[in-house]
């Protein structure tokens, strides 16, 4: 028999003068393989077509649908609601500035993040468009691509204890990233380089090691392993930095 | 209200958009990317199975070379091509492969040894040449002579367009994200730049280009079920038809792929059967290689698509309450194989389906997944009819793809076509100067604010923008789904009608205040009905089968008559059909019209004569 | 482009201090975990007999490393406390986020920092007086211990409360040192939970039946 869904809803328009933060309840009969995607859009297109949300490619892919399930920071489009109780709780993702309703801006966030990391390969090589290209062994490109996975939904931001208290830090997103790029061996950065951007408490000594990145995050990047690897190497760095002058 | 230069205005930041904006911002000129998520989230992201480039690095491409990657593509359209422009895609992707490696993608690479590969379901030997260790490998794909489809594991869209969008980051190319182009600015004979919508504010904002470039993807949503991302709504296209002077080109081209999950139509990747993946019927038999004893189920994806619709019309399909499908089977590949190189499939299909592909068989059907057609461009990416205006990617209709677009061929497309257009762009700058004339801008600004306006207070009707839209894709999907008849089209196309009148009676339910979806959807709603009808009407008058497009009253591929592509005007706003003109599908012939090897169809010779019309 | 624009020499940036506090953050924290479990021995062997226990006190204060290293425990103490309330939230404004947070997650490695803030506040207070009211009144002799508990039954209600605190502090500490550093990765985390769950169990365990020891020790 289907189940009467109720599903507690945050609202608030900034936009609208006489809109304040709430919560709304909205009631959908259950259906078959329902996802938090279904529902959502029933909500809109049924009973109320002034609900903000995020959807984008509903596979799990891109991002997008991050947002507070029953106390979880989540993926709305891959979460069923048979897996999910009666009574579902939905809140926009803490830290990033509210756009109205479920709806945050990850995009600013992020960018501001590229630039701050240099989210880029640095080499002072130029591309040679008649040259074959270098070689890397596959396995080097796996160990990369592991790291390049994230989608930077804002999971990890939002479940972070660290994050939420200060606005500076990095996160498990962002640390990762240069993860990403440390061990590529395009880019011509030193370790010296790396510390700089991360070596501090607005990047890895940060982190506090309450892992709710590595158990929210969506794609199960191997986040507790790349933070504990960072916070090492970095370290080590700190130390010959200390030690040898 | 806001008023924000730049040299080049990119529609778009996807793949395509961000990698003509790179070729701007290389050659100096500043350049903004609108969006309507944050770039990374665009749908190129989403694309898993790869690029396809005649590299010939793995021993399965061993002997390819661009020529052999251009004939595959001409085949693959049913020479629906410009052959120029597939000529220079396939001349250009395997460059363009090793600059995104420069730029720092991980693709798979080649590692040396014995190996054993999947085809068909039977397991067959191969060995990778050790002098060939490190560089970038391929898979196989649909419609392929070569295995030509470099990748990253099953993430080769996220990786390129996280890389790509990298770059952007680095040259300082602006993206402008939660931004939306309702209305191109312009005079009838120059296109000044975009009005748009702040998705953060709701504010209107202007922006002023030399180059404006349109690349916001496909326009899936308009059909029911498809595989495209939400926001493959039309909006650029709408922008482009709404002058009345750009054509949108091969509109009825409509690319339906194989492997569609069931339900939800979220895709899994062409690399499934690429990588030894089979399909199987209700009694879980393999069906393909009767059908198509030479490709099997590596035939193009047309081909694919019809057959399985063909099997599942002679009661073969698999009944489930969402309709009849059929099965993939990739459990032969083991498990190391599809939780790395397919890991993407395994996600969707554990958290979407509750299915564990290691063991069990994946639902699918063929399912809405691109369009070949699109705003109609040259060679250089410069739209018809309006100068400064470009576009590139599976917004343009550019024409590579013809009448069936290869697997690995679009998302090569997005960067390869970039980089041409790109530079084209650059050079069309050089020395450009443009009089932004400001009562041209007031007007269409003014325009837009009353059109808002009007919607919001259900000026012209109170019409349920979600049930027209409900009632357009209902309409399509009806009429004109993979297989097309004269019937199906005329009642599709006069369901239609009635659907524009009332979309343009849409008004608000809700106030419209910020960031209203309501609004956004209702702005948008006339001009995707309008779309629909282009494509119904140039299917209905195209009376032959050709690629993606099966008339079943037109089973023959007709090269006499319809040797041509579709250019479809909405010539005045008030109009109820939008106008069709025709041109020649290429200029050149590198390769004459021919059979293409696989989808057996009847084929009219271009020379035959009058009296075998319609056969 | 790529060239930052902030005016920071990388010599003076080389100099940042946040990774060797880290370390010191860690690394004092070890030497407190490794003082407490040695401490928890050497108090515990009064469960095999109170002479032993004052044989060994009885070493430490001969050498002269009670009266010595008593203070250099305190130091490390105060400098562990200094070096980790980086991280403590004592805004009210934080310490609110916080605890929403941790309220809104359902996440048990939250509530575990959350448990180990707090319990650090008091170990603070009562480590200072613990350690002042023994090391101001040294020698350390069992049956002395066992008097000043009967003598005063809030002793043993300090300690009864003290010792599973800090066990608890300790344990946490152990596991988010190892998952933090990734001595402990993926893998291991849920076996390194189960360690660090009965490692906190028997230390409590000796530390109470120690207490118990000297609250029945008959003169």
């Amino acid at each position: 028999m289907a189940r009467s869904l109720k599903f507690n809803i945050f609202r608030y328009n900034p936009q609208d003068s006489e809109s304040t933060p709430h919560m709304e309840s909205f009631v959908l009969e259950e259906t078959d393989s329902m996802t938090l995607f279904i529902a959502l859009n029933r909500i809109r297109e049924e009973q109320d077509p002034s609900l903000q949300f995020d959807f984008c490619c509903r596979a799990g892919i891109c991002g997008s649908c991050g947002m507070v399930i029953n106390g979880r920071p989540g993926l709305a489009c891959h979460t069923k609601t048979k897996d999910l109780p009666a009574d579902i709780t939905l809140l926009p993702l803490p830290v990033f500035q509210l756009v109205g309703d479920l709806s945050v801006d990850t995009g600013s966030w992020f960018r501001e993040l590229y630039d701050t990391v240099e989210s880029w390969i640095h080499t002072k090589k130029v591309f040679d468009p008649a040259a074959p290209e270098e070689r890397m062994e596959d396995e080097v490109a796996e160990s990369i691509y592991e790291l390049d996975r994230c989608i930077e939904c804002g999971c990890c931001i939002a479940a972070c204890g660290t994050a939420r208290m200060r606005p500076d830090f990095l996160g498990a997103a962002g640390i990762n990233k240069v993860g990403r790029f440390l061990i590529d061996p395009r880019d011509e950065r030193t370790e010296q380089d790396y510390y700089e951007i991360i070596g501090t408490d607005m990047g890895i000594f940060g982190c506090m090691g309450l892992l709710a990145c590595e158990d929210v995050c969506p794609k199960h990047m191997p986040l507790q392993n790349q933070l504990g690897f960072l916070r090492r190497k970095m370290g080590i760095t700190a130390l010959k930095n200390f030690f040898g002058k | 209200m806001q008023t924000i230069y730049t040299d080049v205005l990119v529609i778009g930041a996807g793949l395509a958009g961000e990698r003509a904006a790179i070729e701007a911002a290389q050659a100096g000129f500043s350049a903004i990317c609108l969006s309507l998520v944050p770039s990374r989230r665009s749908h190129s992201s989403a694309a898993m199975g790869g690029m396809q480039a005649a590299l010939g690095n793995c021993a399965k491409g061993d002997g390819d070379c661009p020529d052999v990657h251009f004939s595959d593509t001409v085949k693959g359209s049913d020479w629906g091509c410009d052959q120029e422009v597939a000529r220079m895609f396939a001349d250009n992707a395997p460059i363009e492969m090793r600059r995104l490696a420069h730029w720092g993608v991980p693709w798979g690479r080649v590692v040396p040894g014995k190996g054993s590969y999947f085809k068909g379901g039977k397991l067959y030997d191969k060995e990778e040449k050790e002098e060939n260790r490190g560089l970038i490998n391929s898979r196989d794909f649909g419609g392929t002579a070569k295995w030509r489809t470099c990748y990253v594991s099953d993430g080769t869209g996220h990786s390129v367009l996280y890389t790509v969008d990298n770059v952007c980051a680095k040259l300082g190319v602006e993206v402008h994200d939660k931004t939306e182009a309702i209305s191109l600015i312009h005079d009838g004979a120059t296109c000044f730049g975009a009005v748009a919508r702040c998705l953060r504010t709701g504010e209107l904002r202007v922006y002023l280009a030399k180059a404006s470039v349109i690349a916001t993807g496909g326009f899936g949503r308009i059909y029911p079920g498809t595989t495209n991302a939400v926001i493959c709504d039309g909006g650029g296209h709408i922008t482009a038809l709404n002058t009345g002077i750009v054509p949108m080109g091969n509109m009825e081209a409509v690319q339906f792929h194989p492997t569609g999950i069931v339900p939800t139509e979220i895709l899994v990747t062409e690399g499934c059967r690429g990588d030894g993946g089979t399909l199987l019927d209700v009694n879980e038999e393999r069906f393909m290689h009767v059908y198509e004893p030479e490709k099997q189920e590596l035939a193009s994806r047309d081909v694919v698509a019809r057959w399985m619709t063909h099997h599942i019309r002679q009661g073969k399909g698999v009944k489930s309450p969402y309709g009849d499908h059929l099965w993939l089977d990739i459990r032969h590949l083991g498990e190391k194989h599809i939780t790395g190189k397919l890991r993407e499939v395994y996600e969707i299909c554990t958290s979407f389906l509750g299915v564990d592909p290691i063991h069990q068989l994946i639902p699918v059907r063929p399912t809405h997944h691109y369009s070949m057609g699109g705003v109609r461009t040259n060679k250089d990416g410069a739209a018809y009819g309006l100068g400064g205006l470009f576009s590139v990617g599976e917004a343009a209709c550019w024409d590579m793809h013809g009448f069936n677009r290869l697997g690995g061929n679009s998302l090569a497309e997005t960067v390869v076509a970039g980089g041409i257009v790109g530079k084209k762009i650059a050079e069309f700058l050089q020395g450009a100067e443009v009089t932004f004339n400001s009562a041209v801008i007031d007007a269409e600004v003014k325009k837009q604010q009353e059109r808002i306006q009007n919607v919001i207070r259900c000026k012209a009707g109170t019409e349920n923008v979600y049930k027209v839209r409900a009632a357009m894709q209902d309409a399509l999907f009806k009429g004109a789904n993979i297989f097309r008849t004269k019937e199906g089209l005329t009642e599709c196309i006069a369901t239609l009608q009635e659907t524009l009148a009332r979309a343009r009676k849409v008004g608000l339910k809700s106030n419209g205040l910020g960031v209203n979806p309501e609004l956004s959807a209702a702005l948008k709603i006339e001009g995707q009905v309008k779309m629909a009808l282009m494509l119904s009407c140039g299917a209905l008058n195209r009376t032959e089968s050709r690629g993606s497009h099966n008339r079943e009253d037109f089973p023959a591929r007709n090269d006499r008559d319809w040797l041509s592509r579709t250019l479809a005007y909405w010539k005045s706003e008030t109009d109820d059909l939008p106008t069709l003109k025709y041109e020649a599908a290429t200029q050149v012939f590198h390769i004459p019209p021919g059979d293409r090897g696989y989808g057996k169809s009847e084929i009219i010779k271009a020379d035959a004569k009058a009296e075998s019309k319609g056969e | 482009m790529s060239l930052s624009s902030t005016a920071n020499h990388p010599t003076l940036n080389a100099r940042r201090m946040d990774g060797v506090l880290d370390w010191a953050q860690m690394l004092s924290g070890v030497g407190l975990i490794a003082f407490m479990w040695a401490h928890m021995l050497l108090v515990g062997s009064v469960l095999l007999s109170p002479a032993i226990m004052n044989d060994i006190a009885e070493f430490f204060e001969k050498s002269g490393m009670a009266q010595v290293g008593g203070p250099l425990i305190f130091l490390l103490f105060m400098a562990h406390f200094v070096l980790a309330a980086r991280k403590i939230p004592f805004r009210l404004e934080n310490q609110k986020t916080i605890w929403e947070h941790a309220k809104l997650l359902h996440h048990a490695d939250t509530w575990l920092w959350v448990v180990q803030a707090s319990t650090a506040m008091v170990i603070l207070i009562m480590g200072a007086i613990h350690m002042w009211a023994v090391l101001s009144d040294l020698p350390i002799v069992a049956l002395k211990c066992a008097e000043t508990l009967q003598k005063n039954k809030w002793w043993l209600a300090f300690y009864l409360l003290l010792a599973p605190l800090v066990h608890v502090h300790l344990g946490i500490g152990l596991y988010r040192i190892a998952v933090k550093w990734g001595f402990a990765g993926r893998a291991e985390r849920k076996g390194l939970k189960r360690f660090v769950n009965v490692l906190i169990l028997v230390s409590v365990g000796i530390s109470v039946l120690t207490l118990f020891r000297f609250w029945f020790m008959e003169a």
